[in-house]
């Protein structure tokens, strides 16, 4: 009885009795059925959940989303507080979100291909550069100026040049990518070289390793701390550029999406973009924290 | 013959003089321990030996010839850091094991580092991360892996050095077991600790280094014959007697550092 009786099922109540209540537009059968699917995975977790934080946690996020809601839909459709063009009700949003899924799920592909293009010639670029210019002092002195001084450049400002620069916007928005990417994950792995304890270096140097296996086996494995630290910082500046360049010049994509009905003025989809571009990039960073954490299980 | 001639060797390290002039000669299958306050070089002694650094002036030999470099000749096993933490201990063991026996099946190579692990003690470690070991055990697998490469001469940076008690007294007895095996090829072994009774139960000689810069303060043969057993070795006059000499060593060492218009207080005179 204890866990019903709560801030979460509060508000869900008051919700509930927002969205039955009878109104001119009739009852909003989206919403309704987001939020009994919301309540329902909130009280599963709640009756399953191990330890009484990880309850706590599950009814705490149930009620802010439910408070986010309520909060809009008085504001929207019930007293018509707010402009309705800037801000369209809820149900609206989610019945677009439905209906416009096929239609981002297309040119998500697209974003992928040129986000995944770009950040993958960068990790494949920037990680065995930097772990060699970590290794080697003298070449890391040669370099090192080069980095401090184009390391901190804000890709953004290559966007306009790489446009003109480059034969599509194809190729120009893979290299502003990659140049968004490089940096953060070549400095880390230098970074993570240098960091790798003295001794373990002693250690591996007595065993008499030949080089290639010194970099691959020691060196890789000893600097991959610092390096998944540089690889979703990459990420998140790839996913940056990638919208930003999709925002200047492209045709297709999920950034040329919300530029385009914003162009429109059509917010309602413009919202649902924004809303699909936040669930893409969790799901990602989600993919990105379950490998960073298979790669450094020796650390806990 | 696994010899190493140390002729007056000396190591600085900018313009701290680290090493000065040490000569020092070890003898096929001898245990030699290094005994000495912290910042005598004694490490760094066991540094040069193992070839990652090399004397400023003065040469290290083997057999008669010099050390330029590290080498699968020369075992270590250092305080900490020995195992790298993202290998499972059979990796860390496979992975010297290919650097000493190249060639092998793999396979092969994990029987072999089973074999050595169970002989210190670890039947079930293969597979573990060194994190998920104690400390002691892993000092264990580090004994293990260089035992495993087999080679002639073995060098110990205070392996034992941050166990409790009574695990260092295990490890100690382990060392020494693995160390007689084989009469008649025993590995000419350097032991660096600043433990004196650790110096007496392990070593043939005891080498006193003192401070500023290190150098060679007495060199102590150890008569006491083997198997030395801990619980008997405390009551032997012997033992006392020597212990006594390497403490006055040592602490005359200390006071010699000391400012000389400073008076040392007898105990307790200074609460």
């Amino acid at each position: 009885m204890k866990y019903l009786v709560n801030t979460q099922n509060f508000v869900f109540m008051t919700l509930l009795a927002v969205l039955l209540w009878p109104s001119a537009g009739g009852i909003p059968r989206y919403l309704l059925i987001l939020v009994l699917v919301l309540e329902g995975v909130t009280l599963l977790r709640t009756f399953t959940g191990r330890t009484e934080a990880s309850r706590q946690g599950a009814g705490d996020v149930a009620a802010i989303i439910f408070g986010v809601l309520l909060a809009w839909q008085l504001a929207t459709a019930r007293f018509g507080l707010l402009d309705k063009m800037l801000f369209p009700t809820p149900e609206s949003v989610l019945r677009m979100f439905v209906s416009e899924l096929p239609d981002m799920l297309k040119g998500l592909v697209n974003s992928l291909i040129l986000l995944v293009s770009g950040y993958f010639l960068a990790l494949g670029t920037a990680l065995p550069l930097g772990l060699l210019v970590g290794w080697r002092s003298r070449l890391f002195h040669a370099v090192n100026p080069f980095t401090k001084v184009m390391g901190p450049i804000p890709p953004i400002v290559y966007i306009p040049y790489a446009i003109a620069l480059l034969p599509s916007f194809r190729s120009a928005s893979i290299f502003i990518i990659f140049i968004g990417a490089f940096w953060p994950i070549f400095i880390n792995t230098v970074h993570g070289v240098f960091g790798i304890p003295k001794g373990l270096l002693d250690s591996a140097r007595v065993l008499n390793l030949k080089e290639r296996t010194l970099l691959w086996r020691i060196i890789l494995p000893g600097a991959m701390p610092s390096i998944c630290t540089g690889s979703s910082l990459g990420l998140l500046f790839s996913f940056v550029l990638l919208a930003a360049a999709e925002l200047i010049g492209a045709n297709s994509g999920i950034g040329w999406y919300v530029k385009n009905f914003a162009d429109f003025a059509d917010y309602r989809r413009v919202i649902v973009g924004i809303i699909f571009i936040g669930f893409v990039v969790t799901a990602i960073t989600w993919g990105t924290e379950r490998v960073e954490k298979r790669l450094l299980r020796w650390r806990s | 013959m696994h010899e190493i001639a140390i002729n007056n060797v000396s190591y600085a390290y900018g313009s701290h003089e680290v090493l000065r002039d040490i000569s020092l000669t070890a003898e096929a299958g001898e245990f030699i321990c290094l005994l000495g306050p912290s910042g005598c070089g004694k490490s760094t002694l066991l540094r040069l030996l193992a070839g990652l650094a090399s004397p400023t002036s003065g040469a290290i030999t083997l057999d008669g010839n010099p050390i330029t470099g590290p080498g699968l000749d020369r075992g270590v096993v250092f305080q900490d850091y020995s195992l790298f933490p993202w290998m499972t201990v059979g990796e860390n063991i496979v992975l010297a094991l290919e650097q000493a026996f190249p060639g092998k099946k793999r396979n092969e190579y994990r029987e072999i580092a089973a074999g050595y692990l169970e002989m210190v003690g670890l039947p079930n470690a293969q597979d573990k991360l060194p994190g998920e070991l104690s400390g002691g055990m892993r000092q264990r697998a580090a004994i293990a892996r260089v035992f495993a490469i087999d080679s002639p001469v073995l060098l110990m940076d205070e392996p034992f050095g941050a166990l409790d008690a009574i695990t260092r007294a295990r490890l100690q007895d382990l060392l020494l077991q693995l160390w007689q095996q084989r009469e008649g090829e025993r590995k000419t072994v350097f032991f660096v600790t600043h433990d004196v009774e650790e110096a007496i139960l392990l070593g043939n000689r005891i080498v006193v280094l003192g401070v500023n810069p290190g150098s060679v303060k007495g060199i102590f043969p150890v008569d006491i014959p083997r198997p030395r057993l801990r619980q008997d070795l405390f009551l032997l006059e012997s033992f006392q007697l020597l212990r006594n000499r390497l403490v006055n060593v040592l602490h005359e060492n200390i006071l010699s550092q000391l400012d000389g218009g400073q008076t040392v207080l007898s105990p307790g005179e200074a609460i």
